[in-house]
């Protein structure tokens, strides 16, 4: 026990001193943010970990990160290997470690959606097309680095009104998070958010939204969404055909409870070409440098 | 007399405004006029179902639903303690050669950097390592230590050293004429400066380190309320007792411990460092053009002239009128908070209450006050304003309030509020101005905080940057935040020594 | 004059006092009667102030007071710190208004009391840029302007210069029926006051009308 503590005692003396400490190479690590309620992760992630553990024949470990920014610099600094990312922040990590991959997406991934909700008092009705009526309102995206909440309702808008949301709109904020932009619209502190589809139907099913005060006025095209990526060096690090190995494990996991921390209903194969779209809609509105 | 009186000023025979005062009325004038052009408008209708949601939360506190919670807890306190020891040791060190102009350049660099940006910073080099943390905060605080130190040290009793006998050696007459009674200043001091890293370390949980901050921002974004509660009510005990617990004794037992239970695990890559800072803050057009030439130049000046219109100068109004604003708030608030803790005004029991109102107020983040209040006004800059003032405000009322339990009072004083304004906050009001005019850099770094909840301040632009992974943009901006903080620092000394206000104080 | 009046104005029995274990005051027994004028003689540590402050506890809401730290308000001006004395006969908003913009009424009760005390010149400037005697003066000025019927001063007038010691001495004296001053000047105490109690080293060893003393009379206190 004291040898132990006593090690453990070295090790970070070591580390605090800023020395690189060779990385547990035997250890395979991923994280994870799921669209929703971000409460227990480490409790749900550590049974996902498992599962690819005993799949996959090498330990894994789950870290928890705040933001999709913090997944992208854990991935490109190989702090974690493998990532649940949402479209855009899988654009960008992709594009930061080369040879990393999509490998695989949720099965509602392939075809997401943006919905653009109103508090009732502003008198919005469900449209076919973006309401120009938005326009000179309040509105609120979810996180700045979502693709839900942030890179296609902003592309969709530009779309519409040819200028930049706080052109379109007199305030425009960012809740961080889309439970949080149903919360505010709900309350009226902003009269339009834009909301991750998924999040928005399982609030409505849990009672979190009282329909006379906030409603969908328009759904976005389907674009794709989130995807597990994983680095370039797996093969090289963790033997021949890993990267492979883990597709398949993620394409087998059928287990609901393993699945509803995401929440998907399965995993369907995919491919770096699968993101195209993201990644032109990110330049083509500033989110991302050529 | 009164000839003489012409030439040499205002005659003291008629009524005239102290320059305290009058310093004062400009500070408040000028925020009067901020208020009627900033965006303070309240847009919420109907907050009361998310209101009452999280009324229920605070009387229903869970506190079984936070996962790790007392490796939270735990990593909350290791990183404050270990950032304060680690800071106020280089600051001590600092505070030797602060005589240096090129040391007190370098220290008020690193102390215009919020903890939150350095945590940003060493995030990407560090990742989410303990490090990170630690230097997180004893980076900033460094600068702020070596300031305060050098200053106690300068005003230390002069009397003893010029009375050690001649050809004492330096170091002699330093640690016999000069530390003992700065010591004592520094003990207080660094306790002071623990309560407010507990609160940076729970702050640094917003951006993703494993304190208890960030299970607070995941319970709040998420409306999970009982357990924000149970992680508030826990962090407030913490900050209520630490003058039970953080015993000097005790240092090294906790920083053993820090350093042995701490989750040092991961990694740390010599190559990414040398990325981040050589490639990574490389501003855009510099990095990816191919030669340096007229046009890599033209792109480089396009690249800055562009972030600095659109996002650094709209970001700096926005910065400096919060911070105004909320300044003002700070001393109007200060001036209502010091009475509830102040033996003049209340008995054992009242004081108690009001030590735990205040402890309440300061201990919880801004960032959770702004977003309670956004709840309840919409997304104005209303909130940040309030909450600013209301966690400054009892900051600085318990500093006042604990100044005038030492306040001798003559057996026939006034009561009540003529006691409150005839006696009490007349001799308090130079010491009050001079924490408030200390607290004038803090308020505005805090505004950055607020910057990650959409309100357009630097730190907005600056966690947009990070958030888009731009690092150029962000340490860009972070220099132009850096370089406003140094400004507001010098006026507040400028008007310090203006008005002669103490230029030390024990704390803030 | 000192007939025993079966209710004097202030008594002690016996009383001793006691700080940080030294005997300060030890079997004092004191009476003074309303009308009377006293100075408490002696020299410094024999225990005067805390005789002055014993006795000053027995009027404390009805009485004038100059403590020796003065407890005047640097931050204001000469003018609150007088108007101070009769913060208690005024509502708090009235006082306030007082604080933020001088009344006029006042100013001019308050400019009668500086003129009287020679400070008239100094009405509105900060206490804490006065002299010694400006700022003692300024003490005397808020005890004046409570009008009570008895003063206590403990060396009112210390720091103040001879001649205006007099004039000082002389409005104290003037405007209130009792009187109790604790002096370590003999000269200005025989001329201003009715009856002289001397202390040493705690004890009460002199009482007597002052038309009995002569200076001299007062020198064993002063001798060791």
């Amino acid at each position: 026990m004291i040898r132990e503590m006593f090690k453990k005692f070295l090790l970070s003396a070591v580390v605090l001193l800023g020395t690189a400490v060779a990385a547990h190479a035997e250890t395979f690590v991923f994280t994870a943010i799921p669209d929703e309620d971000e409460t227990r992760l480490k409790t749900r992630f550590e049974k996902v970990a498992t599962y690819l553990s005993d799949k996959l024949g090498v330990e894994v470990k789950y870290i928890p990160v705040k933001s999709y920014a913090a997944a992208v610099t854990a991935f490109r600094n190989d702090q974690v290997q493998l990532a649940w990312f949402g479209g855009l922040s899988g654009v960008r990590a992709r594009k930061l470690v080369p040879g990393s991959q999509a490998i695989a997406q949720g099965e509602e991934d392939k075809a997401f959606e943006t919905f653009f909700i109103a508090h009732n008092s502003t008198g919005l009705k469900p449209a076919a097309s973006l309401p120009k009526e938005i326009a000179g309102k309040t509105f609120t995206f979810g996180s700045k680095g979502s693709t839900s909440g942030r890179l296609m309702p902003e592309y969709f808008i530009r779309q519409a009104f040819q200028d930049a949301p706080e052109k379109v709109f007199s305030r425009v904020g960012f809740s961080g998070d889309h439970s949080r932009t149903i919360a505010l619209v709900q309350s009226g502190a902003f009269e339009v958010g834009a909301v991750n589809f998924k999040v928005w139907e399982n609030e409505m099913k849990a009672g979190k939204i009282d329909p006379a005060k906030v409603s969908v006025i328009w759904k976005t095209p389907a674009y794709p969404d989130y995807n597990w990526s994983i680095r370039g060096d797996a093969d090289k690090r963790f033997g021949a055909g890993f990267t492979e190995k883990v597709k398949t494990a993620l394409l087998e996991m059928k287990d609901p409870d393993l699945l509803s921390s995401f929440p998907r209903a399965s995993f369907i194969p995919a491919s770096n070409s699968d993101y195209q779209p993201i990644l032109d809609v990110g330049q083509k509105i500033g989110l991302l440098d050529e | 007399m009164t000839t003489s009186t012409a030439i040499n000023g205002p005659s003291a025979a008629v009524p005239q405004r102290s320059p305290l005062l009058r310093a004062s009325l400009g500070f408040f004038l000028l925020a009067v006029c901020l208020l009627l052009v900033a965006d303070i408008e309240i847009t919420t209708r109907d907050p009361w179902l998310e209101l009452g949601r999280l009324a229920l939360g605070i009387v229903t506190p869970d506190f079984f639903a936070v996962e790790d919670l007392a490796q939270a807890l735990f990593n909350t306190i290791a990183f404050a303690i270990v950032g304060v020891v680690l800071g106020s040791s280089f600051g001590f060190v600092l505070a030797l050669s602060f005589h240096h102009r090129a040391v007190r350049v370098f220290c008020a660099v690193i102390r215009a950097v919020h903890e939150l940006f350095w945590g940003l910073i060493f995030l990407q080099v560090f990742g989410l390592t303990p490090l990170t943390a630690v230097l997180a905060i004893a980076i900033p605080y460094a600068g702020i230590f070596a300031k305060v130190f050098s200053e106690i040290l300068e005003e230390s009793d002069p009397a003893p050293l010029k009375s050690l006998p001649s050809g004492t050696g330096t170091i002699s007459a330093f640690l016999y004429a000069r530390l003992p009674d700065a010591l004592s200043h520094f003990k207080t001091y660094t306790l002071y400066r623990l309560e407010c890293a507990l609160r940076s370390s729970a702050v640094l949980g917003f951006v993703g380190l494993p304190t208890i901050g960030f299970h607070l921002e995941s319970a709040f974004a998420q409306g999970g309320y009982s357990e924000a509660a149970a992680l508030l009510i826990l962090f407030y005990v913490i900050i209520a007792t630490i003058r039970v617990w953080a015993r000097r004794q005790l240092v090294p037992f906790y920083i053993l411990v820090s350093l042995i239970f701490l989750p040092w695990g991961g990694s740390i890559s010599m190559s990414h460092v040398a990325t981040f800072f050589t490639h990574d803050i490389v501003p855009y057009p510099l990095r990816v053009a191919e030669t340096f030439d007229a046009t890599t130049l033209s792109a480089l000046w396009a690249w800055m002239t562009d972030l600095f219109a659109g996002q650094a100068l709209p970001g700096i109004v926005s910065t400096v009128v919060l911070t105004q604003i909320a300044l003002v708030g700070t001393g109007m608030l200060t001036l209502l908070f010091f009475p509830l803790i102040s033996p003049k005004f209340f008995g054992t029991v009242g004081r108690n209450i009001g030590h735990v109102a205040l402890v309440v107020i300061r201990s919880t983040p801004e960032y959770i006050l702004t977003l309670i209040l956004l709840l309840l006004w919409g997304p104005s800059m209303l909130p940040a304003i309030v909450a600013l003032a209301l966690h400054n405000g009892a900051i600085i009322g318990h500093l006042i309030g604990r100044h005038t339990e030492t306040m001798g009072l003559r057996p026939d004083h006034a009561k009540g509020l003529n006691l409150y304004f005839y006696e009490v906050t007349p001799r308090i009001y130079p010491q009050f101005l001079a924490f408030l005019f200390y607290r004038w850099e803090v308020i505005m770094r805090e505004t950055a905080i607020l910057g990650i909840l959409g309100i357009t301040t630097l730190g907005f632009y600056i966690d947009s940057a990070f958030a888009d992974l731009r690092f150029d943009r962000a340490l860009f901006l972070i220099a132009i935040t850096a370089l406003l903080n140094l400004g507001i620092d010098a006026l507040s000394r400028r008007i310090r020594a203006r008005l002669r206000l103490k230029s030390r104080l024990d704390a803030v | 004059m000192l007939n025993k009046d079966p209710a004097p104005l202030l008594a002690l029995e016996n009383r001793s006092a006691h700080y940080n274990g030294l005997t300060a005051l030890s079997g004092i027994t004191l009476r003074i009667q309303a009308g009377e004028r006293v100075a408490l003689v002696g020299q410094s540590g024999a225990g005067k102030s805390t005789l002055l402050r014993l006795l000053y506890e027995q009027q404390a809401d009805e009485a004038a007071l100059v403590p020796q730290d003065l407890g005047l308000v640097n931050a204001l001006s000469v003018f609150h710190n007088i108007y101070m004395g009769r913060l208690h006969k005024y509502g708090t908003a009235y006082n306030l208004l007082n604080l933020i913009r001088p009344q006029r009424k006042e100013v001019e009760a308050v400019r009668a009391i500086t003129r009287s005390l020679d400070l008239e010149e100094k009405l509105f400037a900060r206490a804490g840029e006065l002299s010694g005697g400006q700022q003692q003066r300024t003490a005397v000025g808020r005890a004046l302007f409570k009008g009570a019927a008895v003063f206590f001063g403990d060396e009112p007038v210390s720091s103040v210069d001879e001649h205006q010691s007099r004039d000082v001495l002389k409005a104290i004296v003037d405007r209130h029926e009792t009187v109790v001053l604790s002096m370590h000047d003999v000269g200005l105490a025989l001329a201003f006051t009715d009856r002289i109690v001397g202390l040493k080293s705690g004890r009460l060893v002199l009482d007597r009308p002052t038309r009995d003393l002569a200076a001299s009379d007062l020198d064993d206190l002063y001798r060791d």
